[in-house]
Order: structure tokens, then C-alpha cells, then sequence
């Protein structure tokens, strides 16, 4: 286990849920039926994790100096509403879980200007050894930040599309 | 309509389709050396083409302005990695259908080394391109997706089928 890493750590924001990260819809994230493309919502949602990421310390630093990575195993979304190009995206992400080496995040994504909720992300995220490409426990400095943020999160109510399982008779 | 006005092809009705091929590209790689996450979902977009072709509600449904088809949900495991310039091999699966939805599985095989990549379960339903709401599939279109979905019926059902994510269950 990494014990500390060699670079500053961010200021820990903790506030329930995260609103850290907003974005716009790009040009090239619209497909033939004229609005932003399922896999980019993805893409988008990515990003949302990345800034969770960076805010407990495992910024592009991390991958930079060899330290680890971290890789998604598992990703289910929900397409509530169409977003155009242009559109301003913001964020809110609640930590539903957590242990040794994982984190499970759930993203709501909101149209920034008009305020309805566009779709949900929930992901399960592992930390990764840059040399061995498997999984790893969080470095201690991040494990601490992590518990910092489960602290402030794990009282939240538990989104009402979270755990969802797929199929017709769940009509949307 | 009964027919639309582009050709039709033949459905494939091998069980599961086994007609999708990729080559992960260069611009689907990411700083930790390989494809994205969102680019998986890109991939598995083009197979979900491939499939809307096999029953015509591909490209040519949407140019011809008759509808469109929007995904209402999706979920991706991320089995193994592939790196750029990796062949793809994607599979898919129809796990249940109804007037106006259909509900499927794709599954992404490494195409030479065979190992199993990622899998995406998806519910997709047909839109009307004038209201872009909701609307039951065109008559050539339901006739086709029943003859997949009953060529595909016997098959068993994946394990990455209604999946519920979670950091318990591994």
C-alpha cells in the first residue's frame, strides 16, 4: 500500500452531495437524431468521476508518476432527457459505498441552464498498481480523505435510480 | 407503413447475432493506455446499428425522417482491457421486446485472442420523428424483431444480464 504520495494534496471538499464538476455538451458528442449520443453521456459522466477523483487525491498526477490508475468495472446509466449541443452540464455525485479498493459513486447529471435532471451514473470504480495493472488498496493518504467524504455522504437518502435492474416490465 | 421506402435486408437469424466487427482506434484510448470507458459505448453503439439494420430502423429510418430509435438505458461491465488496434468481435443477444421496446445484450469479444471485453445490456425504444415521443415499432420492423427474438429465445440468458451494481456482491 502506497503510504504517501509525492505531490500536494487538493483542498478535500465534502459537501453532500459533491457539485464539483460541470461541463458543456461538444460538437462531437451529437449523433444523427440530433442530441448528445448515449456513449458520451458515458464519457461525460467520466469526467464527473474523474473530478471525485481528483478531489481525494488521485488526479492525473497519480497516473503521471506511475503511482496507479483507476479503472471503472461496472457503469449503469439512466437517459432521462435529451441534451443539444451547447448545453451546460452540472454534476452532483453522492459516495453510496466504499471499501479497501473500490468506490461505488452515483452522478446526477442536470441541464445547468434549465435545471432538469438529463441522467444518472452509477459506477463502480477500483484503484489500480501502475505496475501490475491489478487491483490495490487506496493509498493511505486517499483512504483517509475517502472516509472523510463517506462520513459526510453516508446519511444521504439513497437515490430512488440507484439499483436498478433492466427489463420491461419497469416502465420508464 | 408496411414497407419503408429503402431496402430491407434478410435477418440474420443465427442465435446470438454474430455479424458486428470493430477495430478499437486510435482516438478511443485514454492516458491509462487503453480503450475508455465511454468509448466501449461508442463501439457498442455501432453494433446496436448493425442490429436496427437487421430489422431497418438504422440510418436510412432517420434520414428518411420516419423515426428514430433513443436508448432509455444502459449498463456496461468492464471485463478485461483492449488496447488500440485490437479487433472486436460483438455479439448480440434480444432478452425481451414489446410493442414499442426492445431489450438486448451485446457482448465484446477480443476478435483473435476470443477473451470476453465488456458487455452492454440496453433498452431501446422506437420514436416517432415528427413528435420525437414514444411510438410502436413500424409493421416491417415488429415482423423482423420477432423472428430475432425467436430465433434468440432458446438461447441462455448471459450472467451480465440484470445485473444490480453494487461493491457487496463480488
Amino acid at each position: 500500500m502506497l503510504v504517501t504520495l509525492p505531490y500536494e494534496m487538493p483542498e478535500l471538499v465534502t459537501r453532500a452531495p459533491l457539485d464539483l464538476h460541470t461541463s458543456t455538451v461538444l460538437p462531437e458528442w451529437v449523433d444523427w437524431n440530433g442530441h448528445m449520443n448515449l456513449a458520451f453521456y458515458v464519457t461525460a459522466f467520466d469526467q464527473a468521476s474523474g473530478a471525485f477523483m481528483r478531489n481525494i487525491g488521485l488526479g492525473r498526477r497519480y497516473v503521471d508518476g506511475k503511482h496507479g490508475m483507476t479503472f471503472v468495472l461496472e457503469t449503469h446509466v439512466t437517459y432521462d432527457r435529451e441534451m443539444k449541443g451547447g448545453a451546460p452540464m452540472r454534476f452532483a455525485t453522492q459516495l453510496l459505498a466504499r471499501d479497501a479498493k473500490r468506490v461505488h459513486l452515483f452522478h446526477e447529471m442536470y441541464h445547468a441552464g434549465d435545471g432538469y435532471l438529463a441522467a444518472t451514473n452509477e459506477s463502480i470504480i477500483m484503484n489500480i498498481d501502475y505496475n501490475t495493472r491489478r487491483s490495490a488498496p487506496w493509498p493511505v493518504q486517499v483512504a483517509e480523505r475517502l472516509e472523510a467524504v463517506w462520513e459526510a455522504h453516508k446519511d444521504l437518502p439513497k437515490p430512488a435510480k440507484a439499483g436498478r435492474v433492466m427489463g420491461l416490465a419497469k416502465k420508464t | 407503413m408496411k414497407i419503408p421506402p429503402y431496402p430491407l435486408i434478410d435477418p440474420s437469424l443465427d442465435a446470438p447475432l454474430d455479424v458486428h466487427r470493430a477495430t478499437v482506434l486510435p482516438e478511443w484510448i485514454d492516458w491509462n493506455g487503453h480503450m475508455n470507458v465511454g468509448f466501449y459505448v461508442v463501439a457498442f453503439d455501432k453494433a446496436t446499428d448493425t442490429l436496427c439494420q437487421q430489422f431497418g430502423c438504422s440510418w436510412e429510418y432517420t434520414r428518411e425522417k420516419i423515426g428514430m430509435t433513443f436508448v432509455l438505458e444502459a449498463h456496461v461491465t468492464y471485463d478485461r482491457e483492449v488496447k488500440e488496434g485490437d479487433p472486436l468481435r460483438i455479439t448480440t443477444q434480444i432478452l425481451d421486446h414489446d410493442a414499442k421496446r426492445l431489450h438486448y445484450i451485446h457482448m465484446m469479444y477480443h476478435g483473435t485472442e476470443g477473451y470476453l471485453a465488456a458487455t452492454n445490456e440496453l433498452m431501446l425504444m422506437n420514436i416517432d420523428y415528427g413528435t420525437r415521443r414514444s411510438a410502436p415499432w413500424p409493421e416491417w420492423a415488429m415482423e423482423r424483431i420477432d423472428k430475432l427474438a425467436a430465433a434468440h429465445a432458446s438461447l441462455p440468458r448471459p450472467s451480465q444480464a440484470s445485473r444490480l451494481i453494487g461493491i457487496k456482491k463480488k
